[in-house]
């Protein structure tokens, strides 16, 4: 999942509600029963100052990002955050899974599923849906369930929650019993987290009777029950969804089953949404409007956020010092944490230094030489948590071992010293490490070690973020004092990302040794903090190629087992093997939210849900 | 025929003849630029589209997206490609920002012409009689403290005036909005003039220390000329030579400038566009070269190719028809 990328700091504000993830594998529906407000800020305890239109929330949308695909069914490249939660605000899911209302856990209140079941042995999933209708008043029924599979099934390659092996391919029935009631039958079992939070939560009745056509003026059918039918909808659909400018005015998006309907969409970003009047489910929006404010940076919404111009927007971490500023002019200040880890991957294929990242000792010296926990106060200002492992650490979870979580490679530069020292490194003239004795033997540089080799590092980091700067140049500093020459190669992130690839030794786009895109948080997990598609051997995401049989086996049976122990060796395993190097993980904003706002909740999985915010009466 | 006949027909001939020269020069120009440009984006490492479709894509969607977007293509055929389509006025198509770049330009570049002409119309109605002023009080307290603040103003970073200004009218006093107009058509946009005033000191303030140096230069030069000695003599009072004669010859060189000027007016400016919350052509720019959006890079460039070669062309017709000397034809 991508995010953003913002400069961010962390706030210290009291009340800030520590989130604690619950499982919900045991079947049934799990609706969380917290009220709206459990979890708010502070702000939500205050009156509304005065002059403020209780009937609208003005929402800052992060710098530049601007919403640009209104079909609900991501493709690549259009994913991001608040693409996907403006389509859950028009329409309505099954379920969510998320920590919007203080716990991670599924959610059955935002969508249009009543009830989920289990079957005995796991393979089965029995959706009961709500009495629900679309706006057109046209009833929501498993037709439109079926719509969606046929859609997805048809033209799984551009649908980019995609993954081979994943939702649709697992699925071996989908059986309709009736209007209300439907079961999807999988291959196997499945961890029932993994199955609710990454597969199933995608499941979105589409209105087929307003939908299922290849042109405007074309007549609804039963054409999606055919492959050829269903891409040629689709198709057609796509295109719809090119035209921004007509977004508001095309009878498609009019139809809709959530909260609120689409009131504006314009083409510099600003998307307005209205109450739906016709709703029907048990999440109905709180305030008649929603503005969704797009700016060109972070200043900008700064300034409008000074001359009280918004509700619910966010500062640099910078600007945390004028914390009491903010609260003189009605607003508290709540950081945004993010359910992610942020890491630089090695290229174990660099064809200079890849043979030196494959040897654990160097990964540990080079860890041990990483001061996350004052990078965190000191540069990141409170606004970043350390991270020893695979598994958020934001966040308490039972995912987290021990291990992870008591840092197995504390910053301890005379144990980097000592492990180079043990294998035959030794500092030259100017005080970087050479490789002295090269050789595969227990005192040896390691396997494929060069003697003569220099510890001299290239590091490629993107720009742009004053934090990440002064991050690396801490890092770059304390690594120099254990002997590590480092270097960096700045770029846009969008520059950095595209070199960034998995890639074979003798390729010539494998010259990047390290690789940091992780200023707003490297990567997001859904509730279920699986990292096969980053660490599995062969991963599209795994960067670095990073291969280690035993986590592949953790991984797998991760997917497949309910067994809560599993998560917790995959989390000791990673925290001790180092595929990547661990870094601080920055929050995902810090948010500034005006007095007397309710129903601000943030998910750390960094979807809003716009229906919730609200005005204390 | 006449001697003036004589002359006007061969001053037309010229003109016609440096008009065609002009016209060819800047199609070679262009074609030249756009060639540079092309040829540095694809040597840009990495090719777009993980930057674009996010780190998460599949090697699957990533070949997908090439392959719709023509990035798989030999360069040759990519760039003939474009420029069959641009003959057409088909500007391409950007993924990034999910819309015909053409749309884009034609949201982005009335916006920021409007804040341009407000820019540097503020700044002409100021710097011209500013700048006539301090040649008409040449080495006066008076041209001395106007100069001061003009190097004041040019040297101040336009960020930082822009914070300044927000910080002084917006905030503390309250008079004036801090983002600039948000409206999306140009009727929106000059329905908010209030909006517009900061965006418009911001960029234009620097305009005013350049034109009206450029002013006093040009003033002091005419009025150091021999028409203005025989006005003078004939008993002219000097309000009415300034007026008639010095201000129309004076304004010669600043009128050239403006020509050039054009390109800078379409590339926007991305300052001012980010300080006030204004998406206009230079955050379009900006934000195309980090998203590595080609479509867009290219079709940007092209219309600030365009601008600079009109430009360029106008400020030789000004010069070609204010000033004689420049025509070389029949005296």
């Amino acid at each position: 999942m991508a995010f953003d990328q913002r400069r961010m700091k962390k706030s210290v504000t009291a009340g800030l509600a520590a989130l604690a993830l619950l499982l919900t594998g045991c079947g049934g529906a799990n609706s969380n029963t917290n009220s709206a407000t459990d979890g708010d800020s502070d702000a939500a305890a205050k009156t509304v100052p005065a002059g403020v239109d209780t009937n609208t929330v003005n929402y800052a949308l992060p710098p530049n990002a601007t919403p640009n695909w209104i079909l609900p069914i991501g493709v690549a490249g259009k994913m991001a955050t608040h693409n996907s939660s403006i389509h859950q605000a028009l329409w309505s899911p099954m379920f969510t899974f998320d920590g919007s209302k203080g716990e991670m856990a599924m959610d059955t209140e935002t969508g249009i599923a009543d009830k989920v079941e289990y079957s005995e042995d796991g393979k089965q999933v029995t959706f009961h849906m709500r009495h629900m209708h679309w706006s057109d008043g046209e009833p929501i029924t498993t037709r439109d369930v079926e719509f969606w599979f046929n859609l997805i099934k048809a033209n799984k390659e551009q649908w980019g929650g995609y993954k081979e092996g994943r939702l649709p391919d697992n699925i071996t029935d989908v059986e309709y019993t009736d209007e209300k009631t439907f079961t999807v039958t999988f291959d196997k079992v499945y961890n029932q987290d993994w199955l609710n939070s990454g597969q199933l939560a995608s499941v979105r009745p589409l209105p087929h009777h307003a939908w299922a056509k290849t042109s405007q003026d074309g007549k609804v059918g039963d054409a999606d029950r055919t492959e050829k039918g269903a891409k040629e909808i689709f198709k057609f659909l796509m295109k719809e969804s090119e035209n921004i400018s007509d977004y508001v005015d095309n009878p498609l998006w009019k139809v809709v089953s959530g909260p609120f309907t689409l009131g504006g969409f314009d083409n510099s970003g600003k998307v307005t949404l209205e109450k739906n009047e016709n709703y029907d489910g048990k999440d109905a929006a709180q305030v008649q409007t929603v503005n969704l404010l797009p700016f060109t940076s972070a200043d900008a919404e700064v300034n409008l956020l000074r001359s009280k111009g918004i509700d619910y927007g966010y500062i640099p971490t910078s600007l945390l010092n004028q914390q009491q500023q903010f609260q003189a002019n009605n607003y508290n200040m709540d950081p945004w944490e993010g359910w992610a880890i942020t890491y630089m991957p090695y290229n174990f294929n660099n064809p200079k230094m890849g043979d030196v990242f494959k040897q654990l000792y160097v990964r540990q010296a080079l860890q041990s030489s990483v001061d996350q926990s004052t990078i965190s106060e000191k540069v990141w200002m409170g606004g970043a948590n350390p991270v020893y492992g695979p598994v958020p650490q934001d966040i308490e979870s039972h995912y987290l071992s021990d291990t992870q979580k008591n840092n197995p490679y504390p910053y301890d530069i005379e144990k980097a010293k000592q492990l180079f020292a043990d294998h035959g490194w030794k500092a030259g003239s100017d005080g970087i490490l050479v490789c002295e004795s090269a050789g595969a033997g227990d005192s040896d540089c390691g396997e494929g070690i060069k003697e003569g080799t220099k510890m001299e590092l290239t590091m490629m980091v993107q720009n742009g973020s004053e934090e990440a700067d002064k991050q690396f140049a801490a890092i770059q500093s304390s690594l120099r004092e254990a002997g590590v020459a480092v270097s960096f190669d700045r770029a846009p992130l969008n520059s950095v990302l595209n070199r960034t690839v998995p890639c074979e030794a003798d390729s010539s786009d494998c010259n990047w040794q390290f690789s940091y895109f992780g200023a707003a948080g490297s990567w997001y997990f859904p509730a279920y903090p699986t990292g096969e598609r980053i660490f599995a051997t062969g991963a599209s995401v795994n960067f670095g190629n990073y291969s280690n049989p035993k986590a592949d086996e953790l991984m797998t049976k991760a997917l497949e087992s309910n067994d809560p122990q599993i998560m917790q060796d995959y989390s000791a395993l990673l925290a001790e093997d180092l595929p990547v190097m661990w870094l601080p993980n920055p929050v995902y904003q810090v948010s500034v939210i005006r007095d007397g706002m309710t129903g601000t909740t943030q998910d750390p999985t960094g979807n809003f849900f716009p229906q919730r915010w609200g005005w204390n009466k | 025929m006449t001697t003036t006949a004589v002359r006007d027909n061969s001053n037309i001939r010229l003109f016609g003849l440096f008009m065609i020269k002009r016209l060819v020069q800047a199609a070679v120009v262009i074609a030249i630029v756009s060639v540079i440009v092309f040829l540095l984006l694809q040597a840009l490492p990495g090719g777009p589209a993980r930057g674009i479709l996010g780190q998460a894509a599949t090697p699957a969607q990533i070949e997908a997206f090439n392959h719709e977007m023509g990035f798989d293509l030999p360069l040759i055929q990519q760039y003939f490609n474009y420029v069959s389509q641009w003959l057409t006025g088909n500007l391409g198509r950007s993924f990034v920002m999910n819309e015909d770049v053409s749309s884009l330009i034609a949201q982005r570049l009335p916006k920021t012409l409007i804040l341009a002409i407000a820019a540097v119309g503020g700044a002409l109605l100021v710097s011209i009689p500013l700048g006539m002023a301090q040649a008409l009080r040449r080495n006066k307290p008076f041209d001395y403290i106007i100069t001061g603040i003009n190097f004041v103003v040019y040297s101040t970073p336009s960020f930082f005036l822009g914070l300044l200004l927000i910080m002084f009218f917006a905030q503390l006093l309250g008079i004036l909005p801090a983002s600039a107009p948000q409206g999306n058509t140009v009727g929106e946009i000059l329905a908010q003039p209030k909006e517009m005033v900061l965006p418009a000191l911001t960029s234009g303030l620097a305009g005013v220390a350049t034109f009206s140096r450029y002013m006093r230069s040009s003033t002091i030069d005419n009025l150091h000329e021999d028409y203005v000695r025989t006005a003078r003599a004939k008993g002219t009072a000097m309000k009415r030579v300034v007026a008639r004669h010095v201000l129309r010859n004076s304004l010669t060189p600043v009128v050239t400038m403006l020509g050039y000027y054009l390109p800078v007016m379409f590339g926007g400016a991305l300052v001012v566009e980010q300080l006030f919350n204004y998406p206009g052509m230079g955050l379009l720019f900006w934000n195309a070269a980090q998203t590595t959006d080609f479509p867009v890079l290219l079709g940007c460039i092209l219309v600030i190719s365009l601008a600079t070669v009109i430009g360029s062309l106008l400020a030789d017709i000004t010069q070609f028809i204010l000033d004689p000397r420049s025509r070389g034809g029949v005296k």
